[in-house]
């Protein structure tokens, strides 16, 4: 039953990651003292820039700005950066890959890899007889990747100065209805609760297994447990809208706002604004 | 001054399980009640009868004199009088702990009443110092402890204000600091005037509140309703609703039998050996009111 062992421990993986996103949104760092909603409009403006900036080395500019900011807010630098430079290989530069070639990029070849006895025609695509990365591909390459990096760099600034909450709350800054957000919220609250109950009742089921279990057993086993988890649910469900309904619920939600801003936080604002700009500037001039 | 009745009160579920039977009961303002009963018989659903989140099959639900139906419950004016009014904490913390942060869980009651965002805010600092969880206002309620679930649960209920306080097996599972917290606070809002329903199985509770004591059977019907004195004196009473049971128990080296309860049925006081036999004199620890009126 390793497939349950390794389920479990992702599992329990969720809900430790969660109490270490809460402890490093605590921190007393840079980032950490602005106000949510500050920090979700720098998410939605800084990853517009990254999406506009066309040079790369205002892009590595970025990245720079981006580390600097992780570094004095405290956070784990090894291990974010571990996160960014997988997702920026798996979804930047991995799929980005074949688009270097000169098959999907015409362009000046600065690698070749195959010579063909003569050019072909397939279906859309004409393929050459020389076969290499071409210039334009590669910059199209390093330009998605760090693209990439950077968005992925800036989530993960926000996720882990913020506590997860406040950043579903600031998002009524965007209109999100409050309705919404609290399904969200219930949603992610219960995940955490049902982890638990999942976790414990698998280690029961463990401790009264004796010696291998045939694979049928083991899909019984997991079915029922299934079905059990879908009832508890349920039953959560009814019993919490009930506890809603207890205090004043009419199906209409409203969750409390936010106070109004600090000048620290409308001059952190401006501040952030302006930096944004200012690369969407220099990118003509580096 | 009746803030609720109940008459004739009958609820199953899915119309097949039966969870009340023909129950009648009523609370005065300012009172102290606890309905006390084994699993199964009902408690939970009585309290939650009472506060109108459901409906009985068979009778009526009188609050301040005005019946309380799905109907009436459906007008936004008498959801918000009722609800304003009527307060529960339910058994499983984790069901009425449904907000981001303790802080907004304090705030949702409020808020949803329409209370403004400032007195609502007010409110909600004032009940966390009162719960001793002031600093804890920001933090994730899944990552908190079952007593501190708990204070919060409490907490949440009584910042819409309620008059009557409906709390559902408020000391289960919790250690016994935030136990003696718990029924401190029972004392002191009892004594402050507000009116508290308990639905609970735990009689040494039941023996530190002292409050009114009603017996629900495991037939889902009211048994016996009088004070704790009447009540959890009655042996044959507890035995039948099956609050008490024979179990073994051990003094030094000394390994006896008897009935669980050791409020009125068992002493401790003497040292020497009882032969196994059920003391019935006087416990140590036991009210001293009830102990005089015994003694006579």
């Amino acid at each position: 039953m390793t497939f349950i062992d390794r389920t479990i421990t992702t599992i329990a993986g969720i809900i430790k990651s969660s109490y270490v996103q809460w402890e490093t949104a605590g921190k007393n760092g840079l980032f950490q003292k602005l106000d949510p909603r500050v920090k979700v409009l720098f998410l939605v403006y800084f990853i517009v820039i990254v999406s506009l900036m066309r040079s790369l080395a205002a892009q590595l500019a970025l990245a720079a700005f981006v580390f600097i900011v992780i570094a004095v807010s405290r956070l784990d630098v090894a291990h974010l950066y571990r996160r960014i430079a997988g997702f920026a290989f798996f979804f930047g530069f991995l799929i980005a890959l074949p688009s270097a070639f000169n098959v999907i990029t015409p362009g000046e070849i600065v690698l070749p890899v195959a010579e063909l006895a003569r050019s072909h025609r397939l279906w859309i695509y004409a393929i050459p007889k020389e076969i290499g990365l071409t210039a334009e591909g590669c910059f199209g390459v390093a330009m998605l990747t760090l693209r990439v990096a950077n968005s992925v760099g800036l989530s993960l600034l926000v996720i882990h100065t913020t506590p997860f909450f406040e950043i579903l709350r600031a998002l009524k800054m965007l209109r999100v209805p409050d309705t919404f957000l609290m399904i969200i919220i219930l949603s992610y609250k219960y995940i955490f609760i049902f982890s638990r109950t999942v976790e414990e009742m698998y280690l029961a089921m463990k401790s009264r297994l004796v010696g291998p279990v045939d694979g049928a057993t083991v899909r019984g086993l997991i079915a029922g447990r299934i079905f059990l988890i879908f009832k508890k649910s349920q039953t959560r469900y009814e019993e919490t809208y009930r506890a809603m309904v207890g205090r004043g619920f009419t199906g209409d939600i409203i969750l409390p706002g936010f106070p109004a801003f600090s000048r620290r936080d409308v001059a952190a604002g401006l501040a952030l604004a302006l930096v944004g700009a200012a690369f969407l500037v220099i990118q003509h001039f580096i | 001054m009746k803030i609720i009745e109940l008459h004739n009160v009958s609820y199953s579920f899915y119309d097949m399980v039966p969870a009340l039977s023909g129950v009648s009961l009523s609370v005065s303002e300012g009172d102290l009640l606890a309905v006390i009963g084994a699993n199964g018989s009902g408690k939970s659903t009585l309290l939650q009868v009472m506060s109108g989140l459901i409906h009985p099959r068979e009778g009526r639900v009188l609050f301040r004199g005005g019946e309380v139906t799905e109907k009436r419950l459906g007008e936004r004016g008498f959801q918000r009088y009722f609800r304003e009014r009527v307060g529960m904490v339910f058994q499983s913390s984790d069901v009425q702990l449904f907000c981001p942060t303790v802080l907004d869980e304090i705030l949702f009651g409020p808020l949803q009443l329409g209370i403004t965002a400032d007195e609502a805010r007010r409110r909600a600092v004032e009940t966390m110092e009162m719960m001793n969880i002031a600093h804890l206002k920001d933090r994730p309620t899944h990552m908190l402890s079952g007593g501190e679930k708990k204070r919060v649960a409490i907490g949440s209920s009584l910042a819409v204000n309620p008059e009557l306080l409906l709390l559902d097996e408020p000391a289960s599972g919790l250690d016994p600091k935030t136990g003696s917290f718990l029924t401190d606070l029972i004392i002191s809002l009892s004594e402050s005037g507000k009116t508290i329903v308990i639905a609970t199985h735990d009689l040494q509770l039941v023996d530190h509140l002292q409050p009114t004591v009603a017996v629900l059977s495991e037939e889902h019907r009211i048994e016996k309703v009088g004070t704790v004195a009447d009540v959890l004196r009655d042996e044959e009473l507890l035995v039948k609703v099956n609050l008490v049971h024979e179990h073994k128990h051990r003094h030094g080296a000394k390994v006896h039998s008897h009935l669980h309860a050791h409020y009125f049925f068992h002493d401790h006081a003497p040292r020497h050996d009882h032969g196994g036999e059920h003391g019935r004199t006087s416990p140590p620890h036991e009210h001293p009111d009830a102990g005089a009126k015994r003694k006579k």
